[in-house]
């Protein structure tokens, strides 16, 4: 861990003040990843700026229906168990409980989650001299190692990492809204485009840029929430990273028929990935094995496998298969 | 003076932990809580590379960074004496036997290069990442078939033959109408990871004395490798350790960290601690070797063995020798057959030294031979348990000679009576609940009974408590309460007036916590510790003409009451203990005893057997094996603490767990790095992954063994337990995963 200064901010405007003043500064919410890598020499920041002190930790309903907001120092553990977020969304809520360990869970933020970096070994550990997104330039550590953990859709010859979140999959089939604050004012960024894939830079990993502070995430009403669900596929029983997951939202008529689905992957790409083609072809079909079968085998078309990950295609296809049937049977 | 009552009065009980209150209060204090005045912190900089040399170090910035007071590598450490390896009980154990920082040569993957000392950890993090090196590399070679010269054949390991040849094994296989069996069966690197990472703190009270706290299963081997290492004599090196967070056999060789910290603290000239990380501790402290064993079954149509042939290859590093006996220790000793041969290949590779794991040998050996015994059953459509009936030795099988105790039969009975194997249904995938697949499987477990060499002192003080001593180690297992209750039982006592010390290189000699044989010898050690006290009572009593007893015939006194001495003689002359010590005017009465093993052969085989029987559940789509039942039952002589003993066969099992359907430690083929070593992508058994587990012993007291009747059992438990899943995972899925672990990748 190198030498670096720590203030603590009071609120949002003065912490992206501070914030903008570094160059090399870094918000400090619940830590759980941010001083992880820092100890592993990953993460170098100048200087901390605490933000635990902003008023940004509420969970509450927008006006006229229009949805939940959720701070962006909402702690994973509040979310998960709020009411509103049991009973409206409850994809996010069990993609959370998915997630890491209670004593995690009550420290990492929402904000934080929706940051949180790649579990890909040669990332992580700076010992291995290839990484791409850790020293620009120097090669993907992965592409010809161990991959069984890696991406089989949207990545590039420079990085196969995976994002690593649960939370983040639960609001990208939920269309949510990250609202962020900088120098230059407040904006919201739509959860599709806040993780970038790979491409030539793997380095950059969100849209956000260095001197805006996450306030908050929108979740819109939307009919398909309420009837949602995550499922995660993993290696144990709890505490592992995904290998791949679901989260699934559907929509459906009194006759059974699918009005709108919603499917977004974990553990297979960059970031989560929205199955569009999939939720387009679902539209207006009956749910069940066949309509849910064909969306499986569309949503995987493009994908690519490595030495050790080849398997997560099929499980993926299964995986979507066994929660919409799932979400679909939800009363 | 008369021998203790045959029917116990302490031994057996399922009494609680003595040191329970400390560990779940955190007042019992682990190697790295120890802070002397003015200690310093050391963290170490490790190889990115497995095969090479440093071309160049400058460790320049880090020795100018805020806080630094001492960069040690190569060039720099202190010259130290290279201490003789010994492997038998007795000496220290050096699995990696070159010291650390001996020269610029690079020999695995972790391997520490330098060692920063500082003020405050964060400090000395921050300055090794200041260190400037470069090496020369070369490609790592990390299989046994990149292995340069090929592979040796060990002959012994601790003593104990390695290649077992029993009859004519390839003639026997020529036999007209047998039904042979051939597979192989691979098992990955796995590493210990107990809760609490090696730590030393190492403390120079005077230029020539040297104490440290150090995670040890051996106070003894340790002082003996520092004291040849700097030179000392045995007594001028303290080695304290009363509590050890796990260890499962990484805490019982000394590892480079223990040289590193006393080198630092000489170095430095104030007391140092080395906590390795996480990091180290997957190239630090040894390893269980990965295993690639073949196994050919021959057996008549009726499931009469005639030939059993067993084959291991295993890995070792070019710093440390290692042999992890899978044949011998597993097909040694499992099934009656006129042919046997056990083979062992050893082969050197860029990867850390490994060491003895939970059941070196025994674990990975029933890994394989009892899931090849369940492919044998299949192939001739026989019951799993009645195939290992048919082979049942009856006698050791290589040496021929009769078991002290053996009721494996009982226990294969009574764990598929707990188990509802009756209900079994033999083929694959026949049998499903709520869609999933269930299968069910069994295996044998075994492991030897070993003992070592022991001293015990006891004092008996006036008040009637006894402080019982031996240099022995509670790593986990609850031998702080086991030996305690022993004591009480052998001197006489009642349970809560002994205290049992251990954990300290000063008390008299104990054994390393391994071989599951603390009980066995330190126990042994106690009785004759128990004797002695009871004699110089009885001299004491009879001889003092102001006892009651005086003058009674000295085989006639036992300690009765609680501190009270009577006679057996129907007198029914009594004395206060008290009484008799304030007369004679001494504060206690001092016992002392040993044990050592007999050197010849003995005439009969000490050595425990089990049944483990298991369940799984598996979603046929989403392929994770769920181990949902576990029925335990161990044949171990008599059962000196239900609690404790329920415990080592629960950790044991879950350990199996582990073994059977997560652990791995996986090396990047371009570099020769472990890539997961952290326990976010190590895989242990977490709570959830542990459902239902039921542990029974069966058995009678193992008196040729010793005046308890127990032998060890701190690694049975995890032996047969991936093989009864691998097993049931067979029973479920109709698949054979012949490489662990089961992972799902290899099930869909």
């Amino acid at each position: 861990m190198n030498p670096f200064a720590y203030s603590r901010a009071d609120d949002a405007p003065a912490a992206v003040a501070e914030l903008a003043s570094k160059p090399n500064g870094k918000l400090l919410g619940g830590g759980t990843n941010l001083l992880d890598l820092m100890k592993m020499g990953v993460e170098t920041p100048g200087k901390i700026i605490d933000i635990n002190r902003l008023p940004l930790a509420a969970i509450e309903e927008l006006p006229e229906g229009k949805g939940v907001r959720i701070g962006g120092l909402a702690r994973n553990s509040d979310v998960a168990e709020h009411a509103l977020i049991v009973k409206s969304f409850p994809v996010l809520s069990e993609a959370l409980l998915a997630g890491a360990s209670p004593q995690l869970r009550n420290r990492a933020t929402t904000g934080g989650n929706l940051l949180q970096r790649t579990r890909c070994y040669y990332f992580y550990d700076p010992a291995f001299p290839a990484c791409n997104k850790r020293v620009p330039g120097s090669g993907c550590g992965a592409l010809h190692g161990f991959n069984r953990i890696h991406a089989i859709l949207g990545q590039s010859e420079q990085c196969i990492a995976t994002h690593p979140s649960d939370m983040c999959v639960a609001l990208a089939a939920l269309e949510a809204v990250v609202r962020v604050r900088g120098p230059r004012g407040e904006r919201e960024i739509a959860m599709a485009d806040f993780h970038r894939l790979p491409g030539e830079t793997p380095e950059i990993e969100t849209t956000l840029s260095a001197d805006e502070l996450i306030t908050a995430v929108d979740l819109p009403s939307h009919p398909f929430a309420a009837r949602s669900h995550y499922l995660k596929v993993r290696d144990r029983a709890s505490y592992a990273f995904a290998l791949v997951s679901v989260a699934a939202a559907l929509d459906l008529e009194p006759g059974g028929k699918i009005k709108t689905a919603r499917i977004a992957l974990g553990g297979v790409a960059h970031k989560p990935w929205r199955a569009m083609e999939a939720e387009e072809m679902l539209a207006g079909k009956s749910a069940g094995e066949e309509a849910f079968k064909a969306a499986a085998t569309a949503a995987l078309a493009g994908a690519k496998g490595y030495a050790h990950n080849t398997f997560k295609i099929e499980l993926a296809r299964r995986t979507i298969v066994r929660a919409l049937t799932e979400t679909a049977a939800k009363a | 003076m008369s021998t203790p009552a045959l029917s116990p009065r302490i031994l057996g009980k399922p009494l609680n932990r003595v040191d329970g209150r400390l560990k779940v209060t955190g007042a019992a204090k682990y190697a790295a809580e120890f802070n002397p005045v003015g200690v310093l912190q050391a963290f170490a900089l490790t190889s990115s590379i497995a095969n090479g040399r440093i071309r160049k170090l400058d460790a320049g910035r880090a020795e100018n960074a805020p806080g630094v007071r001492a960069v040690l590598t190569h060039q720099s450490r202190p010259k130290l004496d290279q201490p003789k390896a010994r492997k038998n009980s007795g000496g220290g154990i050096l699995n990696e036997s070159r010291l650390p920082l001996s020269d610029d040569r690079i020999y695995y993957g972790g391997q520490y290069v330098a060692l920063v000392v500082a003020e405050t950890l964060a400090q000395a993090r921050y300055a090794a990442s200041l260190i400037e090196i470069s090496y020369e590399k070369d490609a790592p070679l990390l299989t046994q078939k990149q292995a340069p010269g090929g592979g040796k054949k060990p002959k012994e390991n601790n003593g104990e033959p390695v290649q077992l040849q029993k009859g004519d094994v390839e003639k026997a296989m020529e036999e007209a109408g047998l039904v042979i069996v051939e597979r192989i069966y691979e098992t990955p690197t796995e590493t210990h990871n107990p809760m609490e990472p090696s730590a030393t703190v190492a403390e120079w009270v005077a230029p020539d004395r040297l104490t440290v706290h150090d995670a040890t299963q051996y106070v003894k081997g340790v002082q003996d490798e520092l004291a040849q290492a700097f030179d000392l004599p045995l007594e001028n090196v303290r080695v304290i350790s009363p509590f050890v967070g796990g260890a499962f056999g990484c805490k019982g060789a000394v590892w480079p960290h223990v040289f590193l910290a006393a080198m630092a603290a000489k170095a430095v000239g104030a007391p140092v601690k080395f906590a390795i990380s996480r990091h180290n501790m997957f190239s630090g402290i040894g390893h269980r070797t990965p295993t690639t064993q073949t196994i050919a079954l021959a057996a008549t149509r009726e499931g009469k063995l005639r030939a059993i042939r067993h084959r291991t290859e295993t890995l070792q590093s070019s710093v440390g020798e290692f042999v992890e006996s899978c044949g011998a220790r597993s097909t040694g000793v499992l099934y009656g057959s006129p042919a046997i041969s056990v083979d062992e290949t050893v082969f050197t590779v860029n990867v850390a030294t490994p060491t003895f794991m939970r059941a070196p040998g025994e674990c990975p050996g029933t890994y394989a031979v009892e899931c090849a015994m369940d492919e044998l059953a299949v192939e001739l459509k026989m019951d799993p348990i009645a195939l290992r009936l048919a082979n049942y030795a009856d006698e050791h099988p290589i040496k021929g000679v009769p078991w002290s105790t053996k009721h494996l039969r009982e226990a294969y009975q009574l764990g598929a009576e707990k188990f509802g194997w009756v209900r079994r249904t033999p083929e694959p995938r026949s049998m499903k609940k709520d869609g999933l697949l269930v299968g069910w499987g069994m295996a044998t477990a075994t492991y030897p009974g070993y003992k070592m060499a022991a001293e015990v002192r006891i004092r008996l003080h006036k008040n009637g408590t006894a402080l019982v001593q031996c240099a022995a180690h509670d790593i986990g297992t609850g031998a702080y309460t086991v030996l305690a209750q022993i004591s009480a039982e052998a001197i006489g006592l009642a349970f809560e007036k002994v205290t049992f010390e251990l954990g300290n290189s000063d008390l008299p000699f104990g054994p390393v916590a391994g071989g599951s044989n603390t009980t066995a010898t330190v126990g042994s050690a106690i009785y004759a510790a128990a004797d002695d006290l009871k004699t110089q009572l009885a001299n004491l009593a009879t001889a003092d003409t102001r006892s009651p007893l005086h003058g009674v015939d000295i085989d006639k006194i036992e300690l009765a009451e609680p501190a009270r001495l009577g006679a057996s003689d129907g007198s029914g002359k009594s004395d206060s203990l008290t009484e008799l010590l304030q007369r004679a005017g001494r504060e206690f009465v001092e016992g002392n005893g040993g044990f050592k093993p007999p050197t010849k052969e003995p005439d009969v085989a000490f050595q425990s057997f089990g049944a483990q029987f298991c369940e799984v559940m598996i979603d046929p789509d989403l392929p994770r094996v769920q181990v949902t039942r576990i029925v335990s039952v161990m044949d171990c002589g008599r059962v000196i603490n239900a609690k404790t003993a329920r415990s080592q066969i629960l950790g044991g099992v879950v350990m199996g767990i582990g073994m059977a359907i997560e652990e791995e430690t996986i090396y990047d083929p371009a570099t020769g790095l472990p890539v997961n070593r952290n326990l976010a992508e190590y895989h242990l058994p977490v709570n959830a992954d542990i459902i239902d587990i039921d542990v029974h012993f069966v058995g009678e007291p193992d008196y040729q063994f010793n005046p308890m009747g127990a032998r060890g059992m701190g690694e049975i438990g995890i032996t047969g337990t991936a093989a009864a899943i691998a097993n049931a995972v067979f029973h479920a899925t109709g698949k054979r995963v012949r490489d662990l672990p089961i992972t799902l990748d290899k099930l869909i």
